[in-house]
């Protein structure tokens, strides 16, 4: 038996070209398994997020969330040596990751057909927003833009509102996830089968794929018109009252509570006092309370605000009530007992010592918990321990490649 | 086995939906899921909830009650040739009926236990209750959504829920990755908060790099230049992610003659948006965006490498021609007037098929007591008289 802590990717080489959120997201899950992950950068790419210049503070944080553990090197993949080197690093990989547009690829030679003459058993993940085939595969976009164009962004807000959407770039963390999946299932179809095979992460069909059921309701009962709109903090298909985020007492503090069956009712009830409105008829059964909503909500807020938003939840939790405060931030990094217990935040070492906040996997494998041991690399650390240790590089050929212009 | 409720069952079809045998295991009468609505119309009740039909694709059902012991005897026996267990129950809920994961895996030390929870098997709020909702907002992921001046919002949809489903499913995964190698299964235990925490992109980072806590933004993204502007018919969503797309924002805007200042140097900067022109840049860019369609904005800024698209309404989405070329809206056979989302990841060697539509209530009940668990008909009959099945 293997000692818990193993490291389920240990022998794993990843060679990552990605950038921005979505693909070293994707990436990272795969280091804190003990994967290798090289990150190939470069001098001449554009400075983004993720990238070698990214110092303003949240570009820092950002940098070391998605890119902790990671080996970088950087290549000049403009010049024929640097594309050789690439070559030869594709040649010792197990997986190559990339989200460009889909001309950079080709243009290196290194598209899937390209890297599997290299190496047969290649696993290749290419993610982009639209995918590599079908008349949109040139189009380009943010995250935002996904959101936008997938539905998410019309379909989040308050019904008399604009749309507001995602805060932020939700449609980033569902292509890591997604292309994160889809190496893993990969690696596993390998294992079986002696395969490698490529990837084509459309992250705006990954996106459609979270809207559910909303397909089949668009194409159901005959009527591809059902006037689906915004529901605020409602859900959509109902059931639900209440259901929304309250106002508490201090400055945009907040709980949100759902109530479903006339037991929590009966249980909600009782916790916040018993008030007279509680037993009028309207508010009796679950659809009733359901048509009264807005009134309902208008009174649950009228208990809410003389309460703390921590104090609520906890009264509301020991009646066995689902609750919980709008937590900021500062709530998540400071106040939570639960992800202070749970380890949700970890501190890892920069290239300089000092310490970085970063994510932890949030799920616990009992026997391959995965492992995170310094943050992210400076851009081009790992140049020798690459090129040397892992490609076996002599002096010389090192000295060739850097006149060629490999590393310019 | 997905002896999950709503926290899980889309992590069952991930696994269903890329060849897993996957037995749903429902409570004799049928999964709660059945009653959520949206409802097909020509089905009878319980088999018509689109909710239902969509998360299930792919498995089979059985029905069994496991508040009786003949129940948790044969949910023991399943278990025992299962590679996953998928479960959503309360902390320590199987383990008090002897079907927690150091029971299961004393004779099955190849399975993957997974159990999601809101938040999680271990800490003080283990026991705490939680919605997708509530799930939403002591992720930290609610606080930042909507608008400056209404309450916290909610994403469309069960997205914590789903969020959930997906870190686990690849928690599975690894586990059983590590199981080809070593032969050895390993419990995973999930938290939906922590799940959510961890999908928020700026949040955790703003705060734990600048001290300050990331705040609603309403159509904005963290305060950049990222934003949704009304126009001609409906809304678009405009990135300047570059120097170049605003500039040629501002260009374009001037050629219509409605750039007002905005050609000045000191509006140079493409993140001058969170600053205090804000509202003035505001008011000319929406002004300008009001006389073209979305159409017209995401083609042009397209042609030009930019990443400006359409706010897509809900009755536009069946017409996505990319959808369909792809093939990732499928209809499948027997299922003539229904379009289901297809596979989230093309590959060029993974099966992800739709094979068979959701199950029935216990469709399989024969086939798993009796012809693969090795009952015989009376058994199963006796079963199904006492309520067990």
């Amino acid at each position: 038996m293997a000692e818990t802590g193993a490291l389920a990717l240990q022998g794993i080489r990843v060679l990552d070209f990605t950038w921005i959120h979505a693909g070293p997201s994707a990436t990272r899950i795969l280091s804190d398994q003990g994967a290798q992950v090289i990150k190939v950068e470069s001098n001449q790419a554009l400075a983004v997020v993720g990238g070698p210049s990214s110092n303003t503070a949240r570009g820092l944080g950002q940098r070391h969330n998605w890119n902790a553990g990671k080996r970088s090197i950087s290549l000049n993949m403009k010049t024929d040596a640097g594309k050789n080197l690439a070559r030869r690093l594709v040649a010792v990989s197990d997986v190559v990751a990339e989200n460009f547009s889909g001309r950079v690829m080709p243009s290196w030679g290194l598209d899937y057909e390209g890297v599997r003459k290299i190496k047969p058993d290649i696993i290749m993940l290419s993610m982009s927003g639209f995918g590599r085939s079908g008349p949109w595969k040139d189009r380009v976009s943010y995250g935002q833009t996904l959101q936008a164009w997938s539905g998410f962004t019309n379909l989040t807000g308050f019904p008399d509102t604009r749309p507001s959407g995602p805060a932020s770039a939700y449609s980033d963390a569902v292509g890591g996830m997604t292309g994160a999946q889809a190496v893993l299932l990969a690696l596993i179809q390998r294992a079986n089968t002696g395969l490698g095979q490529w990837i084509d992460v459309s992250q705006m069909e990954a996106m459609s794929t979270l809207l559910g059921p909303l397909a089949l309701e668009l194409s159901a009962n005959k009527s591809n018109k059902t006037g689906v709109q915004r529901t605020g903090n409602r859900l959509s298909h109902g059931g639900g009252a209440l259901h929304g985020a309250y106002r508490c007492q201090g400055n945009e503090r907040w709980v949100a509570i759902t109530v479903f069956t006339d037991e929590e009712w009966g249980s909600f009830v009782n916790a916040i006092g018993s008030p007279a409105w509680a037993s009028e008829d309207r508010f009796a059964t679950v659809d009733s309370r359901e048509e009264h909503a807005d009134d309902l909500d208008t009174l649950v807020e009228s208990w809410t605000l003389n309460q703390s938003a921590e104090a609520a939840m906890q009264l509301l939790q020991t009646a066995g009530v689902a609750a919980g405060v709008v937590q900021t931030g500062e709530d998540m990094a400071n106040n939570d007992p639960q992800l202070r217990e749970r380890g949700t935040f970890q501190q890892v070492p920069d290239a300089a010592g000092v310490l970085r906040t970063i994510e932890r996997a949030p799920y616990k494998l009992s026997r391959t918990p995965g492992s995170v041991t310094r943050g992210a690399p400076e851009f081009g650390a790992d140049q020798d321990f690459v090129l040397s240790e892992i490609l076996g590089l002599s002096d010389e050929e090192l000295a060739e490649a850097a006149i060629a212009g490999a590393f310019d | 086995m997905d002896l999950s409720g709503d926290l899980g069952v889309y992590c069952g079809k991930l696994l269903a939906d890329v060849g897993a045998d996957v037995i749903k295991v429902e409570h004799p009468g049928g999964d709660a899921m059945r009653r959520t609505g949206p409802f097909v119309a020509d089905a009878a009740p319980m088999e018509n909830s689109l909710h239902w039909r969509h998360y299930n694709t792919n498995k089979r059902s059985i029905t069994l009650n496991i508040e009786t012991s003949a129940g948790t005897d044969l949910l023991g026996k399943l278990a025992a040739t299962a590679d996953v267990v998928l479960e959503s129950f309360q902390p320590g809920y199987l383990s008090a009926k002897g079907l927690g994961y150091d029971h299961l895996s004393e004779a099955n030390t190849g399975l993957v236990y997974a159990s999601l929870t809101p938040f999680g098997q271990t800490g003080p709020y283990r026991d705490y209750k939680a919605s997708d909702l509530v799930g939403f907002a002591m992720g930290g992921y609610m606080y930042v959504t909507g608008w400056p001046d209404t309450p916290p919002n909610k994403l469309w949809g069960l997205q914590a829920y789903q969020t959930t489903s997906n870190r686990a499913f690849i928690g599975i995964l690894i586990a059983l990755f590590h199981r080809l190698a070593t032969g050895e299964g390993q419990y995973v235990d999930v938290s939906m908060q922590e799940a959510v925490a961890t999908t928020t992109e700026h949040v955790n980072t703003t705060y734990n790099y600048t001290g300050e806590s990331a705040i609603r933004c309403g159509f904005r993204h963290g305060g950049q230049f990222i934003a949704t502007w009304q126009c001609k018919d409906g809304y678009v969503s405009i990135t300047t992610n570059t120097a170049k797309a605003w500039d040629d924002l501002r260009a374009w805007m001037e050629r219509d003659g409605m750039a007002g200042d905005l050609m000045d140097e000191q509006y140079n900067d493409r993140f001058i948006l969170r600053g205090e022109h804000g509202a003035h840049i505001e008011e000319l860019v929406e002004a300008w965006t009001l006389t073209h369609t979305r159409a017209e904005i995401t083609e042009w800024g397209q042609a030009n490498h930019h990443p400006w698209g359409p706010v897509t309404t809900a009755d536009e989405l069946l017409g996505m021609e990319q959808h369909w070329e792809r093939g990732f809206y499928l209809v499948p056979p027997g299922e003539e007037e229904l379009v289901y989302p297809g596979s989230p990841y093309k590959m060029s060697e993974n099966g992800w098929r739709l094979n068979s539509l959701a199950p029935g209530i216990g469709q399989h009940n024969h086939q798993i007591f009796c012809e693969e668990l090795g009952l015989s008909a009376e058994d199963l009959q006796a079963l199904i008289s006492d309520g067990v099945v």
